[in-house]
């Protein structure tokens, strides 16, 4: 009974992880319809940003999250103010092939400058734990299931609560009517895009702490965050924190349970499976064109 | 300048860039050697260690004149191509760069899966290739007669890991065994499975994992629910500091942690600080070995330069890969064999390599029919006060192991 509540934990803990660097992929497919092959190397940006950070200037890493946000948000909206808006309103493959360009970029980039070696940063608290009655809480990831929760819950109120969130989600239900209310598209998608970008960057400064980071660790990132947006619906900003639950429990249980190389193969048949049932996530309040 | 003028010109610059290329290809005969390495990718940091190693012999050579043949000295000069840690690109440029590029040799990159690809490529066409960091046992149990290993078989690479419980007090009697199941890092699993069967080990569970894996924790978990003495580790780098990453976070200190690859690169150390502490590791050299050449020096000057050139010590990987491209200028100089190296030179360096028995700052380096080499003992290290120390075997220990791992908390 330990094993499996251990196992639980770790999975909703694992849950808040991937929930913590999706919700900015299911947030700029929402608004744009971009699904962004970049999107791991702003967690590998984030996550680099923490390191150096803390190797040069012994900041803690939990004191970088605010730069991380703001550096990560001037760079998602510059590269959508400057790149992206230009493929914008194009068919979904020019977005997809400039993605795919954008992420070659910056993960070669990031290799040459940074060289390939594995990094990963350790602080005198790495790795500390509360034992509850023999349950193990690893204290970054709660700090990071928190962080899922503050995000999704932040980007709601954004949304529901703001001007600006308004004028966003008026552009994601009918781009022609909101610029015909004068709403500025452009300046709309490359804000959307920055308060993606910086979202996914601070998940990747709290990940520098218990992952392992190098310059070409993206593409699985994205890869993981599109299976948790199709799970929780694409777009549906809280289903980033389903999606990444249900994963996460999935994969915990299944390594404990059974074996860690099937915990991989189940996560793909579970994205089949949701893409042939349910293509609008297991709510079914995704986007489905 | 009239056209006549223009044409006179463009044939003197024609001449020129002619009696030039001529001028290198006559005036200054180079050994052309070759290889494709992981430079990028999951083995991108592993890859650039052998790189490292082969620039610091080729620099060593070449700041002497270059290999000296009957008396005449040509220098080596080295290109290398990125496999981007994918067994088919290695094959492909290994190819590319026996049929494109002409090279007069090759040499072998980092990584038992790579190193299988680029070396059957490299049995095709004839040409010897060392290896300093592929040790699957698969290599050798192909009946190829071109490939070399200055490292033993992966299974055997583990054994010091394993027969250092004869020296532990008391004798831990359990064992687990994980790996991630790629070519080198499963079959380091099944060696540590056959040494703990001979030091009367009891294997509680055994599980290999894809390297690929993200999250550690749950799996550690059930290892830790079975409370073995002992985890064994089949790994490389990549998966040694994720191991204990999650070890430290799901609180799992079991008696002894042994990796098969990991512990040894610097970057270990530097990454996990203190939580490297009491970590074992494989290894096949070691700094303080009684061996020396004529090349590199003793072991503790290969050492010394080494990190006078890099900042850092070099692994036994990169010990490993020095040796074997030394290995090849033994035979070439032995042989007088001068550049361009043709096909039957390659098939003479091949047979003088299987006769080759070579003392090295490294060892000795003697290959057996299969190619691994015979005559390299399995060292265990620790790490110690945020040094890698030798504490097995005794002959060649400089401390005595720390055991049992103190538990996170109380570190």
């Amino acid at each position: 009974m330990l094993l499996f509540l251990q196992s639980l934990i770790n999975g909703i803990l694992l849950g808040g992880i991937y929930a913590s660097y999706s919700a900015g992929f299911s947030l700029i497919f929402g608004v744009m319809g971009v699904i962004n092959i970049f999107h791991g190397e702003m967690v590998m940006l984030g996550a680099f940003l923490t390191y150096w950070i803390f190797t040069l200037f012994h900041i803690d890493p939990f004191l970088t999250v605010p730069l991380s946000f703001f550096s990560l948000f001037i760079f998602g909206y510059l590269v959508q103010r400057f790149v992206i808006n230009r493929v914008v309103e194009a068919p979904p493959m020019n977005s997809y092939i400039l993605t795919f360009g954008i992420h070659l970029i910056v993960a070669y980039t990031a290799l040459w400058i940074w060289t390939a070696d594995f990094r990963t940063v350790t602080t005198s608290y790495s790795g500390m734990n509360a034992n509850m009655g023999g349950i193990v809480i690893p204290y970054a990831r709660l700090a990071t299931f928190v962080l899922a929760l503050i995000v999704v819950a932040g980007v709601y109120f954004l949304l529901y609560r703001t001007e600006i969130g308004r004028a966003i989600q008026a552009t994601a239900q009918d781009k022609e009517i909101a610029r015909l209310m004068g709403v500025n598209i452009r300046q709309i998608y490359a804000i959307t895009f920055g308060v993606g970008a910086a979202i996914t960057g601070i998940a990747g400064s709290l990940i520098s702490t218990y992952f392992i980071i190098f310059p070409q660790m993206g593409l699985s990132y994205t890869i993981i965050a599109f299976c948790v947006v199709v799970l929780g619906g694409m777009g549906y900003i809280p289903g980033a924190l389903y999606g990444g639950l249900i994963l996460g429990v999935v994969q915990s249980l299944t390594a404990t349970y059974l074996n860690a190389g099937l915990s991989g193969a189940l996560t793909f048949i579970l994205l089949f499976i949701m893409l042939v049932l349910r293509p609008a996530g297991i709510l079914g309040k995704g986007i489905v064109e | 300048m009239g056209l006549k003028g223009r044409v006179c010109s463009r044939t003197i610059l024609l001449c020129l860039l002619i009696a030039w290329t001529h001028g290198i290809a006559l005036g200054e005969q180079k050994f052309r050697i070759g290889y494709a390495d992981p430079l990028t990718g999951t083995f991108g940091r592993d890859g650039n260690l052998v790189k490292d190693a082969y620039n610091f012999w080729a620099e060593l050579v070449n700041a002497k004149g270059g290999i000296e043949v009957k008396g005449k000295k040509y220098p080596v000069e080295l290109t290398v191509i990125d496999d981007k840690s994918t067994a088919a690109e290695n094959a492909r440029f290994t190819e590319k760069l026996i049929t494109e590029d002409k090279v007069d040799l090759i040499l072998g990159g980092f990584g038992s899966d790579s190193v299988f690809a680029g070396s059957a490529v490299a049995e095709k066409y004839k040409y010897p290739l060392v290896s300093g960091a592929a040790s699957s046992d698969k290599l050798f149990a192909r009946g190829f007669k071109y490939y070399f290993s200055t490292l033993g078989k992966a299974t055997e690479e583990v054994r010091g890991c394993v027969d250092i419980v004869q020296i532990l007090s008391p004798k831990p009697k359990t064992g687990a065994i994980i790996g991630s199941d790629i070519l080198f890092t499963s079959l380091a699993a099944e060696g540590y499975r056959k040494y703990a069967a001979q030091n009367g080990i009891e294997i509680l569970h055994f599980e290999l994992f894809p390297i690929t894996l993200q999250d550690y924790n749950s799996m550690l978990v059930k290892v830790k629910q079975k409370n073995p003495d002992v985890l064994f580790v089949g790994s490389h780098l990549m998966v040694a500091m994720k191991t204990i990453k999650g070890m430290k976070e799901i609180d799992f200190t079991p008696k002894m942690v042994t990796f098969s690859y990991g512990p040894t690169v610097p970057d270990f150390i530097k990454s996990l600080g203190k939580d490297a502490e009491y970590v074992v590791g494989a290894s096949e050299w070691a700094p303080n070995l009684p061996y020396r050449d004529p090349l590199f020096g003793t072991a503790r000057q290969f050492n010394e330069n080494y990190f006078k050139k890099y900042g850092r010590n070099p692994d036994y990987v990169e010990a490993a890969s020095a040796a074997g491209a030394y290995a090849i200028q033994v035979a070439i100089e032995k042989l007088g064999i001068t550049p361009p190296v043709k096909e039957e030179d390659r098939v003479r360096i091949m047979e003088e390599l299987h006769r080759q028995s070579l003392t090295t700052f490294y060892g000795v380096v003697k290959f057996g029919a299969g190619g691994a080499n015979e005559a390299h003992p399995p060292v265990a290290v620790q790490v110690q006060n945020g040094k890698l120390v030798n504490v097995y075997p005794k002959e060649v220990a400089e401390a005595a192991p720390w055991y049992p791992m103190k538990p996170w908390k109380k570190r």
